[in-house]
């Protein structure tokens, strides 16, 4: 008899969940869930072929150890104790500092939380995973801003929207279940705004379609507060109970006229205009926003004005408003709040702040804990180009695909004494490694993941991991025990109860509780509900009210020069999924997308005699890539799009950087485009 | 009853493309047209109350029965007359015909219940054009606006 074992989807935040089927231990088929709240039974292309990744050939079964280019196997004995020598070998000789250890946004809530505690146990602050490249703004900015950093609002209350402003979000590919949210708040009247600088499949639901210059968002949203300042818009009761900060916000965007605005973004100010009016005007306007908003060096800025316009016409903390960030991975949200971040420790305590040293140095029994950030995941990288960084502990993430400027990023890792990376899969960053360790996929294990709702989710275990591959948690638990570190936990529930005890958002969210669709955090106390909207009465901030910070715009990092005219912009597409790990080892998803290409206007392509199809080289001042044109009208002229789930789009992209949180510039570099033949 | 597409709301994400396929094991029958990046059409079969490829079908594979164009797999050639037959182009053969079947033993079929964007539903005609209704004159209400 066929068991259905449910899980979480492991590809990006919307937290879709869907049955295993499992006969004789081995995974059949997959049935969708239909009352699960946030995606009432659909699933995107790719979570319907997910199990042609977990039965994949190119799976990692044993531990592997690399000398030059041999690969040899070993035993798990061999991997661990060469794992924990090395490790502390550098410890001793280079201090902690030398040790970077990146988490995963695709693990669990509790190995994450066990990844953050093993770096801190050995003394290192150098731990973070990929929110950095991708949501990194977010927790920066929103914190600053409203004191917390989650979604607002669940998906369902986007169908109470009155306005839905999309901005820098290609979420009909990305995430296409909000799609459905969409279209159930358009067929009840509510007004669709888009603004991207390429024409996407989110662009066909809007009513209103601004397609800005990339980089350019600061402008756009600055403009847009100020119509809703100049029209009488804002909500003035509001303002005056629940924030500070309005006067000086209010001068700093005085001269940002849509005209001005115009003249930097390229949308029409009129269109500037009527989209302002739908969105401030309206009974209950949200604003989803994605990596088009985060991924610049005015990634913070950026986030920081869009808080700015919710703000100033009341639009948060209400059924239908708020500000909806849309996380990239299935684990993101839960990454951060488990504190595999540089700069906080669980439940966001601050890494500088001694009071939150102090908490967990005596809740884990530690006699010393390291203080202040770390260096980021991007730092890290640096870092070990120059040395600083002898040693990484890379769990679950492609650094060598995913980071910008991937030349730079191979150097790096080659000149590390000791790589150690732990994955499903050989992937490009487990190449340069000194040993690999095999882990268990999503449906090989059990725990928790936070959606993008912050919607906490319990996955069950289906099936065995293959060959000798573990559980990301048995290897850490074991890793920390030949260090001489006190990590010991039988299972995930063992660890759910330490983080219940030490992350107050998620206290009342223990294993009993979670059944189908979780709880939603912060969720308190085991009596709690779950909290589906934030902010609905003041904000966690001292006095709780919100900080209105003025923000101007800057260009950015790159402008088009002679030799590189055009602007490269990259993202992703509706078939795979970031580094591309999984995806590309999909059949039946690289049936239907099998290579790199680039989007390019059909005039740019005339004029550079390509055709579609053709075969073209794109370059950067970092490097050059092949790839297959797309001559299409959905980039404007002097605009050029990559997705980044192929080795190649990273050689190109910058190393500019946010000042503020430390994300680089993925939607914003000057290339050069021509035929390589 | 057949399956109900509502082009306004199809993101192209080609997500039952991938279902349909999972669930039939080779191929699929339902494909996604996108067109000149600006919309995309759900190609599924419709079975059509006079079927012209049932019509076509000398084997006898393709029968109109109550509200759908069954397939009997034991009975196709493969000659592909029901491709030339089809006039939406959606039948296709891959040794023999490819052919819808509504997912018989499911409770809806795996493309409908997989569309993130619910531009597939399963509805009777006067369903549909119940809601086609609704819709228009929820568009007259807000001035034009779709």
């Amino acid at each position: 008899m066929p068991r259905s074992v449910p899980t979480i989807c492991p590809y990006c935040g919307a937290g879709c969940g869907f049955y295993v089927n499992v006969e004789k231990g081995r995974a059949t088929n997959i049935e969708y869930m239909a009352d699960h709240p946030a995606s009432e039974g659909a699933l995107c292309s790719k979570a319907n072929a997910s199990l042609e990744v977990l039965y994949h050939p190119d799976r990692l079964l044993h531990p592997v150890k690399r000398s030059g280019d041999q690969l040899t196997r070993i035993s798990w004995d061999e991997a661990l104790e060469a794992a924990a020598r090395g490790l502390a070998g550098t410890l001793r000789r280079f201090g902690p500092d030398a040790i970077g250890i990146l988490s995963s946004s695709k693990c669990s809530n509790e190995e994450n939380y066990l990844i953050q505690k093993l770096a801190r146990l050995l003394g290192t602050r150098n731990v973070d995973n990929c929110a950095r490249l991708c949501h990194a703004p977010s927790v920066v900015g929103l914190n600053r801003s409203l004191g917390a950093a989650g979604m607002t609002n669940p998906f369902a209350d986007l169908a109470n929207s009155r306005c839905i402003f999309v901005i820098g979000s290609n979420l009909a590919e990305n995430h296409p279940v909000m799609s459905r949210w969409i279209h159930k708040a358009r067929s009840k009247g509510a007004i669709v705004i888009v603004a991207d600088p390429r024409r996407t499949p989110t662009s066909w639901m809007a009513d209103h379609f601004l397609q800005l210059r990339p980089g350019t968002d600061v402008a756009l949203i600055n403009a847009m507060a100020s119509v809703a300042i100049e029209q009488g818009l804002i909500d003035r009761q509001f303002l005056d109970l629940w924030t500070c900060g309005y006067q000086e916000l209010k001068s700093s965007v005085k001269d940002c006229t849509p005209s001005w605005a115009e003249g930097i973004t390229g949308v029409p100010a009129e269109d500037i205009v009527s989209a302002a009016q739908a969105y401030a005007a309206s009974p209950a306007s949200s604003i989803l926003y994605s990596m088009g908003i985060t991924q610049h060096t005015t990634g913070t800025d950026n986030v920081q004005a869009l808080a700015n316009l919710a703000l100033i016409c009341g639009q948060i903390g209400r059924e239908g408003t708020g500000l909806l960030p849309l996380r990239g991975q299935n684990n993101v949200q839960g990454a951060c709040d488990m504190g595999a971040l540089a700069e906080f420790y669980p439940g966001y305590r601050r890494a500088d702040d001694p009071s939150s040293i102090e908490h967990f140095r005596q809740a884990w029994s530690a006699s010393d804990l390291p203080v202040g950030r770390g260096l980021t995941a991007t730092e890290m990288i640096d870092a070990a180009a120059d040395g600083r960084i002898r040693a990484m502990y890379i769990v679950g993430e492609d650094p060598v695909n995913s980071e910008p400027h991937g030349g730079h990023t191979i150097t790096a890792l080659e000149s590390l004494d000791l790589l150690v990376v732990q994955d499903i899969f050989m992937t490009a960053t487990a190449s340069h490694a000194d040993l690999v360790l095999p882990a268990a996929a999503w449906a090989e294990k059990e725990g928790t993941y936070t959606s993008t709702e912050r919607r906490v989710q319990w996955s069950c275990r289906a099936v065995d991991p293959p060959g000798e591959a573990r559980t990301d948690l048995q290897i850490v638990c074991s890793l920390g025990k030949r260090l001489g570190l006190p990590l010991d936990y039988p299972d995930a529930s063992a660890v759910l109860a330490e983080i219940n005890r030490l992350v107050p958002a998620y206290q009342g969210i223990t294993r009993d509780r979670l059944g189908p669709g979780g709880l939603i955090w912060p969720c308190p106390s085991v009596n709690h509900p779950g909290t589906p909207i934030l902010h609905s009465s003041g904000f966690k901030t001292a006095d709780g009210r919100a900080t209105l910070l003025p923000v101007h715009y800057r260009p950015p990092a790159e402008k088009p020069s002679e030799r590189f005219p055009f602007t490269l912009t990259t993202g992703r597409i509706a078939l795979h999924h970031n580094a591309g790990s999984m995806t590309r080892r999909s059949p039946s998803l690289m049936q239907r997308a099998p290579n790199l290409f680039v989007e390019i206007n059909p005039a740019d392509a005339a004029r550079l005699q390509i055709e579609d199809g053709d075969d073209v080289e794109v370059s950067t001042a970092r490097g050059r890539t092949r790839a297959a044109a797309r001559t299409t009208g959905r980039v404007s002229r002097g605009v050029v799009f990559m997705p980044f789930h192929f080795p190649g789009t990273n050689i190109l992209t910058p190393d500019a950087r946010d000042s503020q949180a430390g994300i680089p510039e993925f939607k914003v570099a000057a290339c050069n485009i021509s035929r390589s033949d | 009853m057949p399956i109900y597409v509502d082009v306004s709301r199809c993101v192209g994400c080609r997500s039952c493309e991938v279902a349909c396929q999972r669930v039939h094991s080779v191929t699929g029958h339902i494909r996604v047209g996108i067109q000149d990046d600006l919309a995309s059409v759900p190609l599924v079969c419709h079975h059509c109350q006079e079927p012209t490829c049932a019509m076509a079908c000398y084997s006898g594979a393709l029968i109109h029965e109550g509200e759908r164009t069954s397939f009997d797999l034991n009975k196709c050639t493969g000659c592909g007359l029901c491709t030339l037959a089809c006039p939406f182009g959606i039948i296709h053969v891959q040794k023999v015909a490819q052919k819808c079947d509504l997912c018989s033993g499911r409770e809806a079929p795996a493309c409908v219940t997989t569309c993130p964007a619910q531009a597939l539903s399963m509805m009777t005609y006067e369903e549909a054009t119940t809601r086609l209704r609704s819709l228009a004159a929820a568009v007259v209400v807000r001035g034009g606006r779709a």
